[in-house]
């Protein structure tokens, strides 16, 4: 805490006291071109030593270890089993994507759509799911989904089935539990996008003669299609680097890249291959993010004063 | 029209509100669900519970290897806390107010980490450590929370920092105070609600973490999600329904705890 | 343009600004200001957004840094004491008050800063909060306030500490106008009552008049005009005052001497002007007010005035304005004027008629030099 303040006091207090005394033509210094960001270096050294330096360590190591060279991204891509990783891997992000997505809509649309009273509820409802242990809400799935679990129990009861569905230790626990999961990060983007609509537009779009099909179509999904985009990427990436629901409720056969990346570092031991792993993770994840920050609409430091 | 509910076509409507309240009811289902079985009597963890009982509850405090767990939890979470919003404090200082090039890529490189994903930061992390012998301490816990921890309490500090008025601050300067005091007197208790939260995010992200805490864990330091992580692995023993249901209080009590600031805030406007 | 053009040598200068300069890169925000600010007047910077009139007065207050000049309040130069330590007041555009403390904590704050004691702060607290009449709301929180009440807050809190200067940032733009007109005249009295130096900023011509003895105006980082409010708009220094404060009507004409020329080849007079030669192209300016448009009968029974000048016209547009009447007329030339009178004298025109336009030699300004878009309104920000 006195760190903090004393950064804050030399780099603010010193912007008036610059220039020298008596002169009557001062330049402004060059440091003034970089006023105010001395207070980065705490925060930068932390992250540097902590978080830069270890994170590009680990992806040298792919190259590095046990040979320098490519060898570990040539084993990564034509070994079948891990290619069969990597096709878990986005075909549950996919899947999970979509499944979210497809609850999120109705979900955040209610939620704009209802009195503001209910609303609140609604939205009460999301954050608390989304705050809530992770471990604590994928446990209680596991318990759920389990072959002599309440689902199965009650799909047997009504008559629906006849024995127990494996759901869990298989990808569709895997899916189910992360679609879970992720339902709150569709919804809190996409509901601000919708929240922003001015419903005149839409009552514009039908005095000009649009069907209420035609206007959900062609005005209100178009406008509410920057939260949708930026929601469902920020899903797709999450669910490509998530490790503790699929090591829960997934099962051994069908790996995703992050329990790959854990089990070669932890079992085996093989870091050059765990490093690949990552870097290719990494990399994907970058570039998606960098079309969801194309998505946005404003610099998000913003032009204070 | 379609964001009006009454211009809307009864049907459409009707459908509407009943698939809300099936989405609704599945976001909720695993959290209530979770706090019954805590208190259900089955050993197998059978629903409908054939009757209700506290003597996991029981078992649960009455462990040292739980009540250790909760207690590095709590001191890990208290540590992360306030580092994150030491270095984020500055930070978000810096980026609003700063006038030097390249401020939204650096706003890009401090929330990095929470892009990039956890298992990943975690085997980076764990190899410093381990490379430096620190693996299952208190500072690699702290550490590693805090990386995850400082996106969240600089957001949510530049946030507040961005609707406080810097006139304001200049208002204290001109009244006499130099611009450190007016920055503690004055834009301080502005910012307070983002401070608070900031804090309060960074306490809840430190307490729940899994990846890193299982990655950075020994034998002699584990926290809470730690240890349920290892009693998972195991069996599914309704004490692991205690602690979730404990987390799960201790969330909805930071959630009230944030909506109570965000209205006093909004009062005082 | 030299900024310096009447000097008030009533009273010692407190402030005196010397070839002051703020650039921002290759932009001059300030450009070369020079401006002596006499003890106890009120004088105003009045300019459009842009015209850097905020960044003089910031760099007053000490929040901006200037890239070359000097700032001397009685002879001592401010240049390099921080703004903390300039003992100026200083009224916000926002208010700018402190939203987490009372009101009577609001006003207190300065003296807290300095240390002041109980008792002494209690009394001075005490004698404004009587000033700016908010004796009954002293334990509300700022947001619990109207914006008129906020802003009084606001200037108690200014002139609490007692500081010889008191800058005042567009402080009533926020507020609408009939609040506005009457925290201009308490303003007023304050200024009179309390004899301190006020430097106020803002972009409203009437809100200038209305409140100050000195107004300089601001155009692109200059001062191109200062005086007061009468003087500048009786006798504009030069064309871009004229167009800037109230209406103004511009002939433009070649001239034949130094006192005489021809506007579309009709003769007038005009003020003796030095430097004005034959052949050179000059401006006539005339305010509508100043200026008659007459029937032809009207022209014919009421014969010219010595002194005075006479164009033709026809009559474009008219308009009631209640209080007053405008008649649009356009010269042979095609130059358009407009004449303003009271509705009760009449204008008995109607649009398509022939009228003769006729004003006071006296009362035109002649201006040898201009730029093209000094005579159009709003220009003077970058």
């Amino acid at each position: 805490m006195k760190v903090a303040i004393n950064a804050l006091h030399t780099a603010q207090g010193a912007a008036a006291g610059s220039g020298v005394p008596g002169a009557t033509t001062r330049r402004p210094p060059l440091r003034q071109r970089w006023r105010g960001s001395r207070n980065l270096l705490p925060a930068l050294l932390f992250l540097g030593l902590f978080f830069f330096a270890p994170l590009i360590g680990l992806l040298l190591r792919g190259v590095l270890e046990p040979v320098p060279g490519m060898g570990n991204y040539a084993q990564l891509f034509a070994n079948s089993a891990y290619a069969r990783v990597l096709f878990n891997t986005f075909s549950v992000a996919g899947l999970v994507t979509l499944i979210s997505v497809l609850l999120g809509f109705p979900l955040a649309w209610a939620i704009t759509l209802v009195p503001k009273g209910w609303g609140r509820w609604l939205l009460n409802i999301v954050l608390l799911s989304m705050w809530t242990s992770l471990l604590a809400r994928t446990y209680s799935w596991l318990v759920l989904l389990q072959a002599s679990g309440v689902i199965n129990k009650a799909l047997m009861a009504i008559g629906v089935i006849d024995a127990p569905l494996e759901m869990v230790h298989n990808l569709t626990g895997v899916v189910i539990g992360m679609s879970y999961i992720m339902i709150p990060f569709i919804v809190l983007p996409l509901q601000a996008t919708m929240q922003a609509i001015d419903p005149m537009v839409l009552q514009a779009g039908s005095i000009c003669g649009a069907s209420p099909w035609t206007n959900f179509v062609r005005v209100f999904l178009p406008l509410c299609r920057s939260g949708l985009f930026s929601g469902a990427l920020m899903v797709f990436v999450m669910s490509l680097g998530y490790y503790v629901t699929p090591a829960l409720l997934g099962g051994a056969q069908n790996m995703m890249l992050p329990e790959f990346i854990v089990q070669q570092v932890q079992s085996f031991l093989n870091w050059g291959l765990a490093s690949a792993a990552a870097a290719l993770l990494v990399a994907i994840t970058l570039v998606l993010f960098y079309f969801y920050l194309k998505l946005q609409p404003e610099s998000p430091v913003g032009n204070a004063r | 029209m379609l964001l009006t509910p009454n211009a809307m076509g009864r049907p459409l409507r009707l459908g509407l509100y009943l698939t809300t309240g099936a989405i609704a009811a599945f976001l909720l289902l695993p959290i209530l669900f979770i706090v019954l079985l805590s208190f259900g009597s089955s050993q197998w963890l059978v629903f409908p519970p054939p009757g209700w009982t506290l003597k996991w509850y029981g078992q649960f405090f009455s462990n040292p290897e739980w009540m250790d767990a909760a207690l590095a939890s709590l001191k890990v979470a208290v540590l992360t806390t306030f580092t994150a919003v030491a270095l984020g404090l500055p930070s978000a200082f810096a980026l609003v107010r700063g006038r030097f090039p390249g401020r939204d890529l650096l706003y890009g490189l401090f929330t990095l980490p929470m892009i990039v994903p956890l298992v990943i930061i975690a085997v980076a992390v764990y190899a410093l450590f381990l490379k430096l012998g620190y693996t299952g301490t208190l500072l690699a816990f702290v550490v590693s929370h805090v990386i995850v921890a400082l996106p969240f309490t600089i957001i949510s500090i530049i946030n507040s920092l961005k609707l406080f008025d810097q006139s304001i601050e200049d208002a204290a300067v001109i009244c006499g105070a130099s611009r450190l005091q007016a920055i503690v007197k004055v834009t301080f208790p502005a910012i307070r609600p983002g401070m608070i939260a900031g804090g309060l995010f960074a306490f809840l992200v430190s307490w729940d973490e899994v990846v890193l805490s299982v990655m950075m864990a020994s034998p002699e330091l584990q926290t809470l999600p730690v240890k349920m992580w290892t009693t998972l692995r195991q069996d599914l023993t309704p004490v692991i329904a205690v602690a979730s249901t404990l987390l799960i209080g201790l969330s909805l009590l930071i959630m009230i705890i944030a909506a109570a600031l965000r209205r006093r805030n909004a009062t005082n406007a | 343009m030299s900024a310096v053009m009447k000097d008030d040598t009533r009273a010692r200068p407190l402030v005196s600004l010397r070839n002051l300069n703020k650039h921002y890169g290759d932009f001059a925000a300030v450009d070369n200001i020079d401006l002596e600010i006499q003890d106890g007047e009120f004088l105003t910077f009045l300019g459009s957004s842009g015209s850097g009139k905020s960044t003089t007065l910031s760099m007053l207050a000490g929040f901006e840094t200037p890239s070359s000049g000097e700032i001397l309040v009685d002879g001592q130069s401010l240049v390099n004491v921080p703004p903390h330590k300039r003992d100026i007041g200083m009224v916000f555009q926002r208010y700018s008050l402190f939203p987490h403390l009372s009101v009577r904590d609001n006003i207190a704050f300065p003296l807290a800063i300095r240390k002041q004691g109980a008792a002494e702060t209690a009394r001075r607290v005490d004698a404004m909060l009587k000033l700016v009449r908010l004796e009954a709301f002293a334990h509300r929180r700022p947001a619990q306030l109207s914006g008129g009440q906020q802003q009084r807050v606001a200037i108690a809190r200014a002139l609490v500490y007692e500081p010889r200067i008191l800058l005042m940032d567009e402080p009533l733009g926020a507020l609408d106008k009939k609040l506005r007109e009457d925290l201009q005249d308490e303003l007023r009295q304050l200024h009179r009552r309390l004899g301190i130096t006020i430097v106020y900023v803002t972009h409203d011509q009437e809100e200038a008049m209305r409140l100050s003895q000195r107004i300089a105006i601001f155009s692109h980082g200059r001062i191109v005009g200062l005086g007061s409010g009468y003087d500048l708009y009786q006798n504009p220094p030069n064309a871009f005052v004229a167009s800037f404060l109230g209406n103004s009507n511009f002939l433009r004409f070649t001239a034949d001497g130094n006192d005489a020329g021809r506007f579309e080849g009709q003769a007038v007079a005009v003020r003796p002007t030095p430097g004005l030669a034959a052949g050179q192209e000059a401006l006539i300016m005339v305010r509508p007010e100043k200026a008659l448009a007459l029937t032809v009968e009207q022209a014919t029974r009421e014969p010219l005035p010595a002194g005075w000048n006479e164009v033709g016209a026809t009559v474009t547009e008219l308009l009631f304005l209640g209080e007053s009447q405008t008649c649009h007329v356009a010269t042979q030339g095609g130059t358009p004027l407009t004449v303003k009178a009271l509705s009760a004298a009449g204008m008995p025109m109607q649009p398509g008629q022939p009228v003769r336009v006729r004003w006071a030699v006296a009362d035109a300004c002649i201006y040898t030099e201009w730029a093209k878009s000094d005579l159009s309104k709003g220009a003077g920000a970058h």
